[in-house]
């Protein structure tokens, strides 16, 4: 578990947590489409993110358009996922991005959490929790480029996570 | 949770210069090193086509960076886009400008080099951005940065770009290149020579830039409307 700041100011936190070999994620996808989940969460397929860099970066821009009273999806923590995409499409966006029946590796995100909402969520999910710097060994570098569209080319001059925030930000003037 | 919303919150930081179109700022974004440019509102136009103007250079200026990158050359992350204050937030790239190097290391040794290097990097670069149907518009040696660690060559300052595949504005954008390096940096040697050398290597479609830049440099960077 880590916490990061997003904005100094208001004292905005993002915490992220990861967990592998999740046995319950129908369960977690049942909850979450009825909105039934308490605290509510978002959930990331983990093997798309080869940094924390991106999520916060998506995590920033969720924060500011919910400021704004601008949010494109449902809540907060669903528009944190369909930033990440870095696609219009929502639907889309949150199969492939957020989680299905049979995801096993889990990045979680909560705004804001307090201490009770983070032992609520490990209690939530059934999985082993492990340390965020398996992030870069555990990711699909083949599916990222192929959902980012990130060419080789691009790679000569370019880390994967900073190819990623790019299409994050970009994806409003698109 | 709580979310408070305060309107000026994600745009502060340090002012590091103020052109005609835009402020530049300097800031941490997330624990990096951050350059905010804030495209500002002109008070003397009307205010629908101030916005319009406004937001649609910033997505230009937007799309046209990371179309770069895609394309292979280099330029800064972009971390950022706030359609409503009108800004960008991108990486901050740590080194000199080519105008800097160019102007600065005369006489230290292995300079040749380093004016070669940059040089071919700066003719692959250009070469790259054209074959993909972009131009920089604004290709002057303090918009290069050299990247101190990796010494690679970054473009900056896509506000002035745009998508064409018209040799006759490639043409001009390396008119321009060639002016700048003329009146800035004649003591350098001749440095376009070796930049032209290493397009012609880069782009595929080198035969007919070159040959409109040839007609260019007759008339100027502006096209003569006669008639």
């Amino acid at each position: 578990m880590t916490e990061y700041k997003l904005y100094d100011k208001t004292g905005t936190t993002l915490h992220l947590l990861l967990f592998s070999d999740v046995t319950n994620s129908k369960e977690l996808l049942n909850y979450m489409q009825a909105g039934t989940l308490d605290p509510e969460l978002a959930f990331f397929n983990a093997l798309l993110i080869p940094h924390v860099f991106p999520v916060l970066a998506a995590a920033h821009k969720a924060l500011l358009t919910k400021c704004r009273g601008r949010l494109t999806t449902k809540t907060l923590h669903s528009e944190l996922v369909y930033n990440y995409s870095g696609s219009k499409h929502i639907t889309e966006s949150l199969k492939r991005c957020g989680i299905n029946d049979s995801t096993t590796y889990v990045l979680v995100a909560r705004f804001c959490a307090t201490p009770d909402e983070l032992e609520a969520t490990r209690r939530l999910i059934h999985g082993t929790e492990i340390s965020l710097s398996e992030l870069p060994i555990r990711a699909d570098k083949a599916q990222i480029q192929k959902h980012y569209k990130v060419s080789s080319l691009e790679l000569g001059i370019s880390s994967l996570a900073d190819a990623i925030v790019c299409r994050i930000a970009v994806r409003d003037a698109l | 949770m709580e979310i408070e919303s305060e309107e000026e919150q994600f745009s502060s930081g340090q002012l590091v210069k103020q052109g005609a179109e835009a402020r530049i700022f300097e800031c941490d974004f997330l624990g990096r090193k951050a350059i905010i440019k804030e495209r500002f509102s002109k008070k003397y136009r009307h205010p629908i086509l101030d916005s319009k103007l406004t937001s649609k250079r910033l997505y230009g200026e937007a799309r046209c960076m990371t179309k770069a990158r895609k394309l292979g050359v280099a330029t800064p992350t972009l971390f950022a886009l706030d359609s409503e204050l009108h800004t960008l937030t991108f990486e901050y790239i740590e080194g000199l400008s080519v105008k800097e190097v160019f102007l600065q290391s005369g006489s230290l040794p292995g300079y040749e080099e380093q004016i070669e290097d940059i040089a071919l990097q700066i003719g692959r670069a250009v070469g790259l951005l054209h074959d993909g149907g972009l131009v920089h518009g604004d290709l002057i040696t303090s918009n290069m940065i050299i990247h101190q660690d990796s010494k690679q060559l970054v473009l900056i300052d896509f506000g002035l770009s745009f998508t064409s595949t018209l040799p006759e504005d490639k043409a001009v954008d390396l008119y321009v290149l060639e002016r700048a390096l003329l009146s800035m940096h004649s003591s350098s040697g001749n440095v376009m020579e070796r930049v032209l050398a290493s397009y012609r290597r880069s782009s595929k479609q080198w035969s007919a830039t070159l040959n409109k830049l040839g007609q260019v440099r007759l008339r100027g960077r502006k096209r003569t409307m006669v008639g």
